[in-house]
């Protein structure tokens, strides 16, 4: 009997031993109801498990669909990022190679094989550096000896550091190489074909040191050398240093143009260097200036000699495009050990005596002389006092009349600068002038004596002009026509009594725009006078670019008379010349009544000089011109 | 120690063979909720044992030795060598547990305390906070069996009572002292796991909201199917839940359902379900819950050592989720159980919202659900 019936049974007996049959009936239904239930509710919860597990079976399966689908993705990722990491490779300027621990090529780039001509199959991944090498020397491609290569090579390698090599191929192409530990035991290797950049950094390092012009050293290579062969003289032996210019080279310039002038100092540069030993240096140093170290020297009298041989190479005529051109070179020479032993030193020293040569009329050589120091620190002098002299009061005119020869009657005043320095006195204007042309001083200074001139004038005679000389640099200043109009109506002076005298060397130079300066004052009504006609080049040509109204006759060309005739035929000519061209000639420096008499018989309208008075203060002019006031009184 | 059973119904009244009931220390007795609410039956017994300790729980049905049903079962104990002590706590709110706990363990500590037995309110109340309190006291060594009070499959209200009438919101322990008591335990439940491993994604406490990140209960009701969640939260116990910390996988927990909240769509267990812990249902076949109760007596009687041939008394409580699935077949369980205690252990006991004994694995004790436990009770000689 199953033991639930067994159960069910005894629990449906009554305790007289009956069975109920209801009660039993009752039992055994709800047993198999429960069993049913248990039965349902089991069906039921596993085909619900089956269903959630093939949920989580399907959601698995979605879950390696979509993993795989990355994994193939980043796989064909890797395949393109493969394909442009060996599209890299194959074009960086640089052949590249990779060795691993085993020291066997891994990655070797085209360029490497192009590099050094190796056949594709013989540079294959699994090949020794040993093997290429020896590919190298084959196709010519590797200089040196490839045991010693490889101990170098791996010595560095195996201590972890990097080899650097430049590596000069038979056929001359220079290979920068660098072989670089890697931290898994292999290497890499660069090769870079640097041939043209080095050859590149020579010419740069080359342009640096030496003008392009005449391939010469300039002043930064001629400074170098002269330090290192300062070095060598210290330890005995002498050297000089000579620096030159070309007298008037930048006439040449100005007439045959630039060109011309740069085909001159390549010319130069060319004898100069035939002059000296190969041991010596010539270098260019400046736009016409150029110096020469010379070594191995006895005494003084080799470098007087050396000198003497160049300022003969460079006098010599040189043909410019069919030009024949003289020039001629000063040049200063300074001395080691005697002069200086540091470079700045024996530099400055040459560059005083060159001064020195030029001053001494060009066309020479000096050698410095403790002298020339001392004159040139008192030019910083004076150059020092003149900035300040101007400030201080220190100037002063003084006018010197120009008187008609014929009526004695005086036409105008020259006004003349002085300068009256507090301790050495009146100083002449041709010792401070250039002075303060080169230190600019000239325009300020200019236009204080126009400003004085026209002043002094206002209280002249209505008859009477004033002339006051123009420096070229003042013509050149585009203030130069509003400082005169400012002078002019500051003093109430019209413009008909001033006249200003330029040299010919004020229409040399930038001739266009100072000559449209020139007619803007004429315009004004400001006479224009060509001062010392016949000293400079004395080009007639000149006289045709402005119509002057007064052509002053050079006193060098007067002192000659009445004896010379030559000055009697240039006075002459200029005179006749003038009266043609509706000019008044003005003789200067007329000392003697001979002289008077000459002039005016060669046909000049004017004179100046000391036959009818000096230069005098504005006080003394005034009595000078009192005699001419009162008669102009009268006859009014 | 002697017993002697008793057994009431309302047709008979109690049946109560053997004799000098007076001399008894104490009392246990368990009853659906229904017959012990209005405190008659307690008075009644209190009437027959006045020097005893009077104990008892409403529940889901009594286990009288081979027998399962709703009458009224009670034992009353003699101890030779023994003595008892009872302490009674009320448990206002689950969130008192612990404290409830710590207070019993205080209330029992003595040096010679060998184990506690605890019956407590099966709905009002976090039965592990309320084990750990109880151990935190103690210590981890001395047993602590019991278990949770039931209400069949209503889960409306459960009741205590400790020399009194029985009252919701208490827990009742008895502390048995001295050298010559000998307590054995067992636990074991024999339910299958089933279906997917599940993660718990939401919960708070004891409050599961969400597993996998989907309503717990809404996976209930789709496994129950309409017929069984009309039932619910009594019909959960038909899908016990396992869960087990990641970190120690090995020692699992099984859940039992005491509420659920159809608007929040959570469920509410008699002990914790923490959150990131693994989960899995089960389900019950009857021959291997037969089984599992039979190895809850076997750890159970092989705990009395040299003393398990002397009279005694086996308290088996088991989940109320085992009777409602196995229906009358209910009986199998307890028949295996009482195969392997023999005839001098004669068996009483309860359908319980939770059973408490020390793990069989760990040595730990800790709350249980849908298992058998048995606790046995003999004194050496």
């Amino acid at each position: 009997m199953h033991k639930l019936f067994a159960r069910q049974l005894a629990k449906a007996t009554t305790p007289s031993g009956e069975v109920d049959l209801d009660e039993l009936g009752r039992l055994i239904g709800s047993a198999y109801d429960q069993a049913d239930h248990d039965r349902r509710r089991t069906d039921r919860s596993i085909s619900l498990m089956i269903e959630e597990l093939d949920t989580l079976n399907r959601g698995l399966e979605k879950l390696v669909e979509v993993r795989t689908k990355a994994l193939r993705d980043s796989e064909t990722q890797l395949k393109a990022q493969n394909l442009r990491f060996e599209a890299a490779v194959n074009n960086m300027p640089q052949a590249l190679l990779m060795f691993d621990r085993d020291r066997q090529l891994v990655i070797c780039n085209e360029r490497y094989r192009l590099m050094y001509g190796l056949s594709r199959e013989g540079v294959q991944p699994g090949c020794t550096l040993r093997g290429l090498l020896e590919q190298r020397k084959a196709t010519g491609t590797f200089p040196g000896d490839i045991d010693q290569y490889l101990t170098e090579m791996f010595t560095a390698l195996d201590a972890g550091t990097t080899m650097a090599k430049l590596v000069e191929l038979p056929d001359g192409r220079i290979i920068a190489v660098l072989n670089h530990p890697m931290s898994d035991g292999g290497w890499v290797a660069t090769h870079d074909d640097i041939t043209d950049r080095q050859r590149a950094e020579q010419r740069i390092a080359h342009m640096a040191r030496h003008d392009a012009l005449t391939d010469l050293p300039n002043r930064l290579l001629f400074r170098e050398r002269l330090a290192e062969t300062l070095a060598a003289v210290s330890r005995g032996s002498k050297l000089a240093v000579l620096f030159l210019d070309l007298d008037h080279f930048k006439d040449v310039n100005d007439t045959l143009g630039h060109p011309m002038g740069d085909e001159l100092l390549k010319m130069v540069a060319a004898r100069l260097r035939h002059c000296v030993r190969d041991v010596d240096t010539v270098a260019r140093v400046g736009g016409d200036e150029f110096a020469i170290i010379q070594t191995g020297i006895e005494e003084p009298l080799d470098t007087a000699t050396l000198a003497r041989r160049i300022g003969e190479a460079v006098r010599a005529p040189y043909d410019l495009a069919g030009h024949a051109v003289v020039v001629d070179t000063s040049i200063g020479i300074a001395m080691s050990p005697h002069d200086g032993t540091e470079p700045d030193g024996l530099l400055k020293a040459a560059d005083m005596a060159l001064y020195g040569a030029k001053a001494d009329g060009r066309g020479t050589y000096r050698f410095f002389e403790a002298a020339m120091d001392m004159r040139m620190k008192a030019r910083r002098e004076l150059e020092i006092a003149l900035r300040r002299a101007l400030a201080a009061g220190q100037f002063e005119l003084h006018y010197q009349p120009l008187v008609n020869v014929d009526s004695k009657r005086i036409t105008g005043c020259e006004a003349l600068l002085r300068w009256n320095h507090p301790e050495r006195g009146m100083i002449p204007p041709a010792e401070f002038i250039p002075v303060a042309e080169e230190i600019g001083l000239i325009v300020p200074l200019g236009e204080w004596v126009l400003r004085k001139a026209c002043l002094d004038a206002a209280s002249w005679p209505d008859d009477i002009k004033v002339a006051v000389n123009l420096s070229p640099i003042q013509v050149t200043n585009q203030n130069l026509v509003p400082i005169v109009v400012s002078a002019l109506a500051a003093a109430g002076l019209p413009a008909r009594r001033l006249e200003v005298e330029i040299t010919e060397s004020v229409l040399m130079h930038n001739t266009e725009t100072n000559t449209a300066t020139l007619h803007r004052l004429r315009e004004l009504g400001v006479h224009i006078s060509m001062d010392d006609f016949g000293t400079g080049y004395s080009s007639l040509s000149y006289l045709r670019k402005f119509p002057f109204d007064k052509i002053k006759i050079d006193r060098s060309f007067i002192s000659g008379l009445p004896g010379d005739n030559e000055s009697i035929a240039i006075v002459r000519a200029v005179a006749g010349l003038a009266a043609n061209l509706n000019m008044t000639a003005t003789a200067e420096g007329v000392e003697t009544a001979e002289q008077l008499e000459t002039i005016r018989a060669l046909g000049c309208v004017e004179m100046q000089g000391y036959l009818f008075s000096r230069p005098v203060p504005p006080s003394q002019i005034m009595l000078l011109l009192e005699p001419q006031r009162r008669k102009l009184a009268k006859s009014a | 120690m002697r017993t002697h059973q008793l057994s009431w119904s309302a047709t008979h009244g109690w049946r109560a063979p053997g004799a000098n009931y007076a001399s008894a220390d104490l009392v246990l007795y368990f009853g659906l909720r229904s017959a012990l609410a209005d405190g008659a039956r307690y008075q009644e017994l209190r009437a027959m044992f006045g020097n005893a300790h009077v104990v008892g729980c409403s529940t889901g049905g009594q286990i009288r030795n081979d027998d399962v049903d709703d009458e009224i079962a009670a034992v009353a104990l003699r101890f030779d060598r023994t003595r008892i002590a009872l302490a009674c706590e009320a448990v206002p709110a689950p969130s008192h547990s612990r404290a409830c706990g710590e207070a019993i363990g205080r209330r029992l500590a003595a040096d010679d305390l060998a184990g506690i037995f605890v019956l407590s309110d099966g709905l009002n109340v976090n039965g592990s906070e309320l084990v750990a309190g109880v151990t935190g006291v103690i210590g981890p060594t001395i047993p602590l069996t019991g278990g949770l009070a039931g209400d069949g499959a209503k889960f409306e209200e459960t009741l205590v009572g400790a020399d009194g009438a029985p009252k919701r919101g208490q827990v009742a322990a008895v502390g048995f002292y001295g050298s010559s008591i000998r307590i054995g335990h067992g636990s074991a439940g024999g339910w299958d796991e089933f279906g997917p491993r599940r993660r718990i994604t939401r919960s708070t406490g004891n409050v599961l909201y969400e597993l996998d990140g989907k309503p717990a209960l809404d996976l209930y009701e789709r496994y129950l199917g309409e017929e069984d969640a009309r039932g619910l939260p009594g019909t959960a116990l038909l899908f016990p839940l396992l869960i087990r910390d990641p970190v120690q996988p090995d020692q699992d927990v099984v859940r039992t359902v005491l509420a659920i909240d159809r608007t929040a769509r959570s469920m509410t267990f008699a002990g914790d379900v923490p959150e990131g812990w693994a989960a899995q249902l089960m389900r019950g076949n009857f021959d291997r819950l037969a089984a599992g109760a039979a190895v809850a007596a076997r750890q159970a009687r092989s705990g009395l050592g040299s003393a398990c041939d002397q009279n005694g008394l086996a308290v088996l409580v088991s989940c109320i989720g085992r009777r409602l699935l196995m229906g009358q077949r209910i009986v199998d369980e307890v028949e295996a159980a009482g195969a392997q205690l023999g005839a001098k252990i004669p068996r009483l006991g309860f359908y319980s919202y939770g059973e408490i004994s020390p793990h069989g694995a760990a040595g730990v004790c800790q709350l249980h659900n849908q298992t058998m436990t048995v606790t046995a009770f003999t004194e050496a000689a």
